[in-house]
């Protein structure tokens, strides 16, 4: 019996903990709304604004502000359970260094690049940087102005954008941070079934009887589906964990399978496994005669440096690298046939039993297998190859598009895929898998966007390692960065980022919540409001689109990124910045702004205030006097509806706790291309990858080839950068949760100790890391929760105060243009 | 509401280890201050945490995170206890 008050909540606190954990029985409260502490307290739902999970919380508001936040018990994806991170959400938005009010470099009160940051009005901001975008768009044309966006705006900034940069400025030059972060990923997923994103969800977590991390480490990165994996694991014990990677991580310890491979091995592992399922005749022939097709991808594609590189001039196929050819089952035998066991553990230095053990997981026909990765294949120079040779080996086997049976890509942003790959902020794309490229699907837009005919530029712009190289050499001028903190996350920062940023030319613009390095290192900072001080939507890596409503006020004279976009629309006429010949053509454009042709545009405004919630503000649609989240949604969501991409009405995403699109007749997909699951597959086919005209997955051959720099005599190190578990990505915002910060206050090199001892570096010590193109300092760490092989060392790019991006190597994958942050040649000395 | 209320917060949250590891990990966790173990299952562990701040549990969470053997840890009910709503928290409890 309890015996004091206390005693009573803890024993609540415990019964509901158990009853999430499976351990007791009883209906599930939700915590706190029907709980004790709650009194005073306002909850409404959000999802968690950090990984690509999507997890649901319930947010605590009390006299405008944030108090508390907890796990959804509604939401399907964490079920009740919150990460230390989600746990700390509350706290993000009050950091004591929040940007309240634009900020303008000036001298003598006028514009100077060498100026000092002076407190302005949101009036002068937008006069100065409209006057830099209309003298950048006077002296070279739209190629000169660009946009550096993020998997962290939400659904309809990220829409805005595309419009306003594509339709309003006419430039492609607008590319997400998602291009560093899933760009790999994406363009395989095209280049396989013809239609982005995973066609499983994570249902698949209890399905499957085994998980094949391909240099994840999702106990840090991804805790609650973590825990999805440790549960099914530890209650079934015949599901098996096989944890791939380049060094020993968290997710190891529940490996049955820990295998460490030599840098960029993976892709010799892929074939090796294909080649294992072909030789032991466990290929799914009916199957890959039904639904694939063969091709042949070009090789020697170089590694996405500048030109006149020697890596570049050297590689034979990096004019095609995207290129496929059509082949054969018996090619693709025959191809992979060189993959055997003996070169392969040779190659990657992994013990042949542990190779074939994980073959076999894929190749035995009563093993449902997933699949799953984020930064390890996608941060690498052969990145998109990587996606494809896991598709290869599910498609050769059949494992896909069912429950249990997924390739699975994890994405790292709350809206990689909601907003950077649905919406198309990328510098090629439009919403719904549409492409500049493509005369119809500009021509879709413009008519959807009511917009006169053949105004979209059809080039592609640059992505963002372009962007930094053309900053740099003074060819992109004006320049906008939004929800990110581009400067402290490009690879060799100190030679092709940061000289862009003050290259005299150019006139840099970085709206953020927090002084990050990239907004001190702008002309101009506009204050941002973040999270749920805006109404917003995002969509996760199961592609379920949720939303939340505006639950408390921006500080200051801090606003939205959409709010911001705008307002800064309204500086600009069409005369301004459209050809003549086109409004010669069509003059009832005419004299308007671009905010009339964007947002007033019939579409955008058709729906009104009072359809507002009556329980929450709305900044923007009140003063814009419509509905502008809804009006942006709704044109949004008709790009999608019938071709494969249908989202639910606006309003129904309020009520629910998010749904996985195509949503058809109200009812989400949870297993695309799979009858039965899937309202696109046509009856009698079993199983169709519509996204391809011929409705067959394509498996492709594609050898291992080196990483673009290796450990050589000088530089002997690989350098792998990544996260840890406090803290996500640049750590702008966890960095500025006291408890976060105290946790991993600052990075460290992680190493092995005989490589320490080697060096005469005892644990603890003061280094420097260097390479080819830069050095830090930090301090080696030998312990802890990384285990280093030799020769590997991990420094984790979360730290502001020392950047590891100034000693990365900018090399991309060719095809997808994503940056490998994980293999370059360092060598480390005490200090 | 009174001033100067002294915030105590009750949180749970559900650890998992596996099986063979359990005991060891609850232990240590029980060991720890303000923290206590209510159940330990196969390969799950249900503690509470008390403390005078959001970061202190916050911390706490971490530190366990993080603890050798175990495999992930995560929040599920926090209550934000203060003594001038003593009267009301029965009165919720009894609901």
């Amino acid at each position: 019996m309890p015996h004091s008050r206390r005693d009573v909540l803890k024993l609540q606190a415990a019964s509901i903990a158990a009853a999430a954990a499976g351990l007791a029985p009883g209906a599930l409260a939700q915590p706190v709304e029907g709980g004790v502490g709650s009194l005073g307290i306002s909850w409404s739902k959000a999802p968690c604004r950090f990984c690509g999970t999507g997890c649901g919380v319930m947010v605590g508001v009390k006299e405008g502000k944030v108090v508390a936040t907890h796990g959804d018990v509604k939401a399907e994806v964490n079920r009740g359970l919150n990460c230390v991170k989600g746990y700390f959400l509350s706290k993000i938005m009050y950091g004591h260094d929040r940007l309240t009010q634009p900020l303008l470099r000036k001298n003598n009160g006028v514009f100077d690049k060498d100026g000092e940051f002076e407190p302005v009005s949101w009036d002068e901001a937008f006069d100065v940087m409209a006057e830099k975008c209309k003298a950048s768009l006077a002296d070279k044309g739209p190629t000169a102005v660009g946009m550096f966006g993020s998997g962290q705006w939400t659904i309809w900034e990220g829409y805005a954008a595309s419009k306003f940069m594509r339709a309003g400025l006419r430039s492609n030059n607008l590319d997400p941070n998602a291009r560093h972060c899933m760009a790999s990923a994406a363009t395989a997923f095209i280049r396989s079934f013809g239609i982005d994103e995973p066609m499983g969800c994570y249902d698949d977590f209890e399905a499957a009887d085994a998980f094949v991390l391909w240099g994840s480490n999702m106990a840090e990165m991804h805790p609650i589906l973590w825990t999805r994996i440790t549960d099914r694991r530890l209650s079934n014990p015949h599901a098996r964990v096989a944890v791939l990677s380049t060094f020993t991580h968290r997710s190891s310890d529940l490996a049955d399978l820990p295998i460490i491979f030599r840098p960029g091995s993976d892709l010799a592992i892929l074939n090796y496994i294909a080649n294992y399922i072909i030789s032991t005749g466990r290929v799914n022939q009916e199957f890959i005669e039904r639904h694939t097709t063969f091709m042949t991808g070009m090789t020697d594609i170089g590694y996405g440096l500048r030109p006149e590189d020697p890596r570049e001039q050297a590689a034979t196929g990096a004019a095609q690298a995207g290129k496929m050819d059509p082949s054969d089952f018996e090619a693709f035998k025959a191809f992979v046939s060189d993959y055997t066991l003996d070169k392969v553990a040779e190659l990657s230095g992994v013990e042949p039993t542990q190779l074939e053990a994980l073959a076999e997981l894929y190749a035995d026909p009563n093993v449902k297998v997933m699949s799953l990765w984020t930064m390890g294949f996608n941060q690498h120079v052969r990145g998109v190859w990587a996606n494809h040779l896991v598709y290869n080996i599910h498609l050769l086997t059949g494992k896909i598009s069912e429950p249990g049976n997924s390739p699975f890509s994890l994405t790292g942003q709350p809206s990689a895929c909601g907003t950077a790959r649905e919406v198309g902020t990328f510098a090629h794309r439009l919403p719904a898998d549409l492409v500049v490229t493509n005369p119809e699907h500009r021509k879709r837009a413009e008519d959807i966007w009511r917009l006169p005919p053949g105004l979209l530029p059809d080039k592609p712009g640059y992505h963002a390692v372009q962007q930094d190289r053309m900053l740099h050499d003074g060819l992109l001028n004006f320049y906008w960065i939004q929800v990110n903190n581009n400067l402290q996350a490009s690879a060799n920062s100190s030679n092709e980022a940061y000289p862009g940023y003050r290259n005299p030319e150019n006139f840099i613009v970085v709206s953020d919540a927090y002084p990050t390095v990239t907004a001190m290192a702008a002309d101009l900072i506009l204050p941002t409001a973040m999270w749920v001080e805006k109404e917003g939507a995002y969509g996760n890596a199961e592609r379920r689109t949720h939303f939340w409503q505006q639950l408390v006020s921006a500080p200051g004279a801090a606003r939205s990124d959409l709010w911001q976009i705008m307002e800064f629309s309204k500086r600009f006429t069409t005369e301004e910045v459209w050809p003549p010949d086109i409004l010669a053509a069509n003059p009832d454009y005419k004299g308007k702004s671009l905010y009339d042709i964007l947002f007033r545009n019939g579409n955008v405004d058709r729906f009104p205030v009072d359809e507002l919630s009556e329980d929450y503000d709305n900044q923007e649609a009140k003063e814009a006097g419509y509905y502008v989240q809804k009006g942006l949604f709704e044109e949004y969501a008709s790009f999608g509806r019938s071709h494969g991409h249908d989202l639910a009405p606006f309003d129904t995403y309020h009520q629910v706790r998010g749904l996985r699109w195509p949503v058809v007749d109200g009812k989400e997909t949870r297993w695309r291309f799979r009858e039965g699951y899937d309202p696109y597959v046509k009856k009698g086919a079993g199983v169709e990858f519509y996204g391809r005209p011929d409705g067959r997955a394509v498996i492709l051959a594609v050898p291992y080839e080196p990483p673009a720099e290796s450990p050589d005599e000088e530089f002997n190190l690989w350098l792998v950068t990544g996260r840890v578990l406090e803290h996500w990505h640049s750590g702008s915002m966890t960095m500025r949760v006291p408890e976060l910060f105290k946790a991993f206050p600052g990075a460290r090199c992680f190493m092995h100790a005989d490589d320490a001892r080697d060096r005469g570096i005892n644990q603890g010590a003061e280094i420097e890391v260097t390479s080819r193109r830069g050095s830090i300092r930090t301090r080696v760490e030998t312990r802890g929760r990384n285990r280093m092989p030799r020769g590997v060392v991990f420094v984790p790019w979360f730290d502001a105060s020392q950047l590891i991006n100034k000693v990365t190597l900018d090399a991309t994958d060719p095809i997808s243009k994503q940056t490998d942050f994980k293999k370059c040649a360092v060598r480390i000395e005490p200090v | 509401m009174a001033e100067a209320t002294k915030e105590h917060h009750i949180s749970s949250a559900v650890v998992s280890a596996r099986p063979e590891f359990c005991q060891g990990v609850a232990e240590r966790i029980a060991s720890l201050p303000d923290t206590e173990v209510h159940y330990v299952a196969e390969s799950k562990i249900v503690i509470v945490m008390e403390g005078s701040s959001q970061d202190a549990i916050g911390g706490r969470l971490t530190h366990i995170a993080l603890m050798d053997h175990v495999l992930s840890a995560n929040l599920v009910y926090e209550i934000v206890d203060s003594q001038n709503l003593e009267e009301s928290c029965y009165a919720a409890l009894k609901a």
